[in-house]
């Protein structure tokens, strides 16, 4: 066992310096001077370069454009995440509950049929939206993309919410039928609150992929509408580019999607999420 | 699925009206662009908005570019080395972090990092980190002695390149859901194989794998439709370069639609990438239909074998078709 364990360890510690090095290296050239950069690879703050809180403070002086393209990245996650819960939350409650039959379309056919989206690529649908969204003038505006990103996550809240909705007993809901809650409340006030734990984990996987979106944003906006990402790639306009404000603005948008990590761990530990994926 | 009968008859409008908002967006964001696409794919319509009828001319030139065989090539290559990578990885830190019983939550999500980076982020990191003058690894290639290797300018080091930084992304993903599919495994079969002598190696292949096919299978089958999007972290990268020698048919089709304005043969480029994304999704859906079945049959003489073994732990198992395919 001894001798195992320590193979064990070896490929893991392996494993590690690959998977945390980049890391280290994003977070150190976000101290980085021009210099320290550009003169070949320095590793080691205080013995390799004197770092400076330089990029931070071009970052969060004001003046530049972070700010109001974080702010974006917020606003557009934000909104299309809560918009991809609560209309995909309605939808998955009906799938769980009630049989529909749309032609030769029944209720697993429906589920299939929403979730399929996923499986385009989204620049098969981005060129056609672009045509559409310069007609509709909606190119570059928040609503165009909020509008954009709960098209996207819609299919992923319906798919995963109806199997949280079919594991709440119906009989729940009749003894709040009894007890005299109209349809609409005991839908808010019954159901949804007993759904929470997914309602939750929906939402940071709707957030998760709003937030990490290029593609949408790169091809629908080009200015008053950028996220993020768009303004990590402004960076790197330049000939040489600005590498320690791109790390410094990768380490800002680490956050979200880090939460969002350590909350849906702590819910596939708890195996929340594992029935939908068998 | 218990309908009760009054609310059944009593719903109909709600019914309705509860699934009407995601069907409308699945027409408005799915169905509708795919039918432009597929129009304006037989139309020569430029990014000025003239356009005629050209039948199947766009596809024509696409089956006989450069460009596009070296894309479509490329997407492929992408994805089955990017995938294959990521699932044995993944398994085997799944494995081996699954045995180690010390600061195990810690390291699984130090594991998780590299997944919270945005895409784009990831591409810049890694451009850095392969740069050829100032990036730590011509560095390390440099002080152990290894010649240096030209990341960004020649074909094959480029694709290892980008190889590298989507493995480095996604190998957590793989992880994730193989970790927790391991966990929700039943010890009492493997403990009772182990009674029976069986090795490691035979007791993973044997019994572990047969379990883990369902979890491994949809992880794949996901990973796979993302693979085959692939964009951002080649655009971000190398931008297709040394020129179109690492590009992908999601790029061909962004730069040719937006950046040269002919759409009518970017739509091409996006309905061909479609329906091999659809007949891939389809065999894979199959294979993972396939392990679901296997699983059950792996469960059933798991079970068998523990009640040979201890007819009193029978009864202690849980009923295995339970953790199995819903």
């Amino acid at each position: 066992m001894g001798a195992k364990g320590w193979g064990r360890r070896s490929v893991l510690f392996l494993w590690m310096l690959f998977a945390l090095f980049p890391v280290y290296w994003t977070l150190i050239t976000a101290f980085k001077q021009q210099v320290d950069i550009y003169d070949g690879p320095k590793f080691l703050p205080f013995v390799d370069f004197t770092p400076t809180p330089q990029a931070w403070t071009t970052l969060f002086g004001g003046g530049g454009d972070f700010l109001g393209k974080f702010w974006n990245s917020i606003l557009f996650s934000g909104v299309s995440s809560l918009l991809a819960v609560v209309l995909g939350g309605f939808a998955a409650y009906g799938l769980a509950r009630y049989r529909y039959k749309y032609g030769p379309y029944r209720n697993d056919d429906l589920s299939f049929l929403i979730v399929s989206q996923r499986i385009m690529p989204p620049i098969v649908s981005v060129l056609a939206l672009y045509v559409v969204f310069v007609n509709l003038r909606l190119l570059d505006t928040a609503a165009g993309m909020i509008l954009a990103y709960t098209a996207m996550n819609l299919p992923l809240t319906v798919y995963l919410l109806r199997t949280f909705f079919e594991a709440i007993p119906v009989e729940v809901e009749h003894a709040a039928a009894l007890d005299g809650y109209p349809r609409s409340q005991r839908l808010l006030r019954i159901v949804f609150p007993l759904a929470a734990p997914g309602l939750a984990a929906a939402f940071l996987l709707s957030f998760f992929f709003a937030w990490n979106d290029f593609l949408f944003a790169l091809m629908l906006t080009f200015n008053n509408a950028q996220t993020l990402p768009l303004y990590i790639t402004s960076l790197n306009a330049q000939s040489q580019p600005l590498w320690w404000l791109i790390s410094a603005v990768g380490l800002v948008a680490l956050i979200p999607p880090a939460i969002v990590t350590v909350v849906l761990d702590r819910f596939m530990s708890r195996q929340v999420l594992i029935g939908g994926m068998r | 699925m218990a309908v009760p009968q009054q609310r059944a008859a009593r719903g109909q409008w709600y019914k309705h009206l509860l699934l009407s908002p995601p069907l409308a967006f699945f027409a408005a964001f799915a169905i509708f662009p795919l039918v432009f696409t597929i129009y304006v794919s037989l139309s020569n319509w430029s990014i000025t908005g003239e356009h005629s009828f050209v039948g199947f001319a766009n596809y024509a030139n696409i089956l006989g570019s450069e460009t596009f065989r070296q894309s479509f090539l490329n997407t492929v290559i992408f994805a089955v080395v990017t995938v294959l990578f990521q699932y044995a990885l993944g398994l085997a830190l799944a494995v081996l972090v699954y045995r180690t019983t010390r600061g195990q939550s810690v390291l699984r999500l130090l594991l998780l990092v590299p997944m919270m980076f945005t895409p784009v982020v990831v591409g810049f990191v890694w451009k850095t980190m392969f740069d050829p003058s100032y990036g730590p690894i011509s560095w390390l290639f440099d002080t152990v002695g290894l010649p240096a290797v030209p990341w960004f300018s020649e074909q094959l080091p480029a694709m290892a390149a980008i190889v590298t930084a989507d493995v480095w992304q996604w190998t957590p993903f793989m992880f994730l859901i193989l970790f927790a599919a391991l966990r929700s495994l039943p010890t009492a079969p493997l403990e009772a194989a182990m009674v029976d002598g069986a090795s490691g190696w035979r007791l993973f292949i044997d019994h572990m794998m047969p379990m883990l096919l369902p979890a491994s299978m949809t992880a794949i089958l996901l990973r796979a439709i993302e693979a085959f999007k692939l964009f951002d972290v080649v655009y971000l990268m190398t931008g297709g370069g040394p020129g179109v020698k690492t590009s992908t048919v999601s790029l061909a089709a962004y730069f040719t639609g937006l950046r040269s304005g002919d759409l009518g043969t970017a739509a091409a480029m996006t309905t061909i990438l479609l329906i091999v994304v659809l007949i891939v999704t389809m065999i894979l859906l199959r294979l993972l239909i396939w392990a679901g079945r296997r699983r059950r049959r792996a469960d059933d003489a798991a079970a068998l074998q523990v009640d040979r073994n201890d007819p009193a732990l029978g009864d202690a198992v849980e009923p295995p078709v339970s953790a199995g395919v819903r």
